[in-house]
């Protein structure tokens, strides 16, 4: 049996649990290519107009490979902390997909609760039981995934003279075509990047603790809690937020985090279609000129608004 | 404390009558219109849907006619409306309005104990006795519902009726009268009057309008500012339109949601397309779609604004439904840009398609 696995959305956090499930079940993986420009292409053709990007590369990713496998792999994220969502769209994506994209081969529509063991296992068997009827090697396959998942983890720290954090949904951050290829960019220019994975957990639930209301997002939980603790304990000199075009959870959360942070520096860069590179460079220099000229005399900037020699 | 409350539709009617009765002071701010709009769309983030914007531009005229708190309904995820308080009460922080936000919450996020205190610092605000303070919420909510009655049976009617533009003529006047009336009972007598009355219009039974059923994201189906009106377009043109969302149905929907009793119907109309609980009301638009065509309706415009993301979901699905159920489907997605030439072609091109699909199709031509 050929499985498919589309590289986008939440692959680059669970793709160990998937593929070691089904590769040890005996089941020929077929994954697609990394997101390039096809890939974009087909599925902008293919989604409904208003998705966001990631949705649409996702539906890209599907239409490259539906021709090629027996079943394909559309995790059905609902949950992936208790009581925490992540999207109305992951919620509804096997049927975003089925209605979007014609003559597709069966797909996975259970849902998934990642952090829930017994649900994840429940999941495994409907699916598995396709390949083999033995529960035994299922429940081994089974472990065999939790044990890879388990031992993989993403989220990059380097710290340097400047240091940013790079906030964004996982999805972006993890795809150098959807974010143009910001980390390297970065990396090039000898700026350090720590991403929220790094953020110390017990400042950033501190954080969270002054919102009025327990956040509902797993998202937002971690790019507040994280932007907030590492402001707070002085480890970098700015923010770049990388969001996708009407994201409707970064709608909230930017504008919650600039309240929070008040006047600390942070470039929010909106990524669509369009793959002109020019203007997100030069809006990335000039963000970064900024926190260089900022670093010397850091302490004896007025805040803003303020003037400090009124002679 | 004075009270205001953000619009949705004939809300404000009921919250009249509701404060009207509990002795509570209260501010209404305006109703929805291009000054609110434009005030909320400049103190709000750019991506932000619109029905949070046009909410901004309500506080913030009532709280420039004396409002000090504000009452808000809540929800808890995974739609953007759950965390609408948060960010609006950061918002009127930073343009340095104080104002006190009261959110009665849904129980699942805050719990039973929470929401009864906040209800609570509503009701302690009121100098009528515990049997009164009932008496007026069981009023209150008794207006929405005829409220709600007579404003379907009005568009429903338009249709059929004899002299054109009756219905819409009642309705407009039922509003009025009673928004006009300071007394709360007398304003439910005023109500049930009408309901007779727009019992009483005259209809030509033998028409045969074409029906449209409403559906899509709850708040731009019910507030006709950000629709632009659709319904009374839609009675204008002697079309039989037909909505389920309104806000009676939404209260009944939040309290039969604790024994999940809620719209059994429309929830299992929607199994087959989509079988899961996704947030907003993606799941009561596509059953409404699926319904609509069982119920032999002509046709069915979906309404949401710019971004909302249950719906977007819906809106993949709605033209698989419109294939297999023969049942045309127009989405208009609405945002801050309100261009209402463009609009209406559309209504009107999609209302004429429905019109020759009737005379070729169904005759066989």
């Amino acid at each position: 049996m050929r499985v498919g696995i589309p590289k986008g959305l939440l692959y680059c956090k669970y793709h160990p649990f998937f593929e070691t499930f089904f590769s040890s079940l005996g089941a020929e993986i077929i994954n697609s290519e990394n997101t390039n420009k096809r890939i974009l292409d087909l599925g902008v053709g293919t989604c409904v107009d208003e998705a966001c990007l990631p949705v649409k590369i996702y539906h890209g990713h599907v239409a490259s490979i539906k021709d090629s496998c027996d079943l394909i792999v559309i995790p059905r994220i609902m949950q992936v902390c208790q009581n925490e969502y992540i999207c109305p769209k992951f919620c509804g994506l096997p049927e975003m997909i089925i209605h979007s994209i014609p003559g597709m081969p069966q797909v996975t529509v259970l849902p998934l609760y990642m952090h829930d063991k017994q649900s994840l296992y429940k999941w495994c068997l409907s699916y598995g039981s396709l390949i083999t009827r033995n529960k035994n090697k299922i429940k081994n396959a089974f472990e065999l995934a939790l044990k890879a998942q388990n031992g993989f983890s993403t989220g990059i720290s380097e710290v340097r003279k400047i240091t940013v954090m790079l906030a964004g949904h996982p999805y972006i951050i993890n795809d150098p075509f959807i974010n143009m290829d910001i980390v390297n960019k970065l990396k090039a220019k000898g700026i350090g990047i720590i991403t929220e994975e790094f953020a110390p957990e017990q400042v950033s639930e501190s954080q969270v603790k002054k919102l009025l209301k327990k956040p509902f997002w797993t998202f937002h939980r971690n790019l507040f809690g994280a932007s907030g603790a590492l402001c707070r304990q002085k480890k970098i000199h700015g923010i770049i937020y990388l969001s996708s075009f009407a994201c409707g959870i970064d709608s909230i959360v930017i504008d919650l985090i600039r309240f929070n942070l008040e006047n600390f520096p942070m470039l929010v860069i909106k990524l669509d279609e369009h793959t002109g590179e020019a203007g997100v460079d030069t809006r990335l220099e000039a963000f970064l000129d900024m926190l260089e000229r900022r670093m010397p005399d850091e302490n004896n900037h007025p805040s803003y608004g303020e003037c400090l020699y009124s002679g | 404390m004075k009270i205001t409350i953000p619009h949705m539709g004939n809300v404000y009617i009921a919250a009249k009558i509701l404060f009207d009765g509990l002795g509570i002071d209260y501010v209404i701010p305006p109703l929805n219109n291009k000054e609110a709009l434009s005030l909320g769309s400049k103190y709000s983030p750019d991506e932000i849907c619109l029905p949070f914007k046009l909410m901004i531009g309500n506080y913030i005229s009532g709280i420039k006619n004396g409002a000090d708190t504000i009452l808000l309904v809540g929800s808890c995820g995974p739609c953007r409306f759950g965390e609408y308080s948060e960010l609006q009460c950061k918002i009127l922080q930073h343009l340095k309005m104080n104002v006190d936000f009261i959110v009665l919450d849904a129980v699942k996020s805050i719990g039973l104990d929470e929401l009864f205190r906040r209800i609570k610092r509503i009701g302690n605000e009121s100098s009528r006795n515990s049997m009164e303070k009932i008496k007026a919420v069981i009023r209150a909510y008794n207006a929405i519902c005829i409220l709600d009655d007579i404003e379907s049976r009005a568009h429903y009617m338009a249709g059929y009726e004899k002299s054109k533009g009756e219905c819409k003529r009642l309705l407009n006047s039922c509003k009025e009268e009673v928004y006009a009336c300071k007394d709360p009972d007398k304003a439910l007598k005023i109500l049930r009057n009408y309901r007779k009355k727009i019992d009483c219009i005259a209809v030509d039974s033998s028409k045969n309008p074409l029906k449209i059923a409403i559906i899509g994201e709850i708040y731009t189906v019910i507030e006709p500012f950000t629709n632009l009106f659709i319904e009374d377009v839609l009675m204008d043109m002697g079309v039989s339109t037909k909505r389920n969302l309104t806000p009676s149905w939404w209260l009944k929907d939040m309290l039969l949601k604790i024994i999940k009793l809620n719209s059994r119907e429309l929830l299992k109309a929607s199994d087959e397309y989509l079988p899961l609980y996704i947030g907003g009301h993606a799941r009561e638009c596509v059953g409404e779609a699926v319904l609509a065509s069982k119920n032999g309706f002509d046709g069915a415009i979906q309404l949401f604004p710019m971004g909302c993301m249950p719906e977007i979901v819906s809106k993949a699905i709605l033209p698989t439904i419109s294939r297999d159920k023969k049942l045309p489907v127009l989405s208009l997605i609405v945002d801050e840009m309100t261009g209402e030439a463009g609009y209406k072609t559309r209504i009107e091109a999609f209302i004429d398609l429905l019109e020759r699909r009737r005379e070729h199709v169904f005759a066989g031509n």
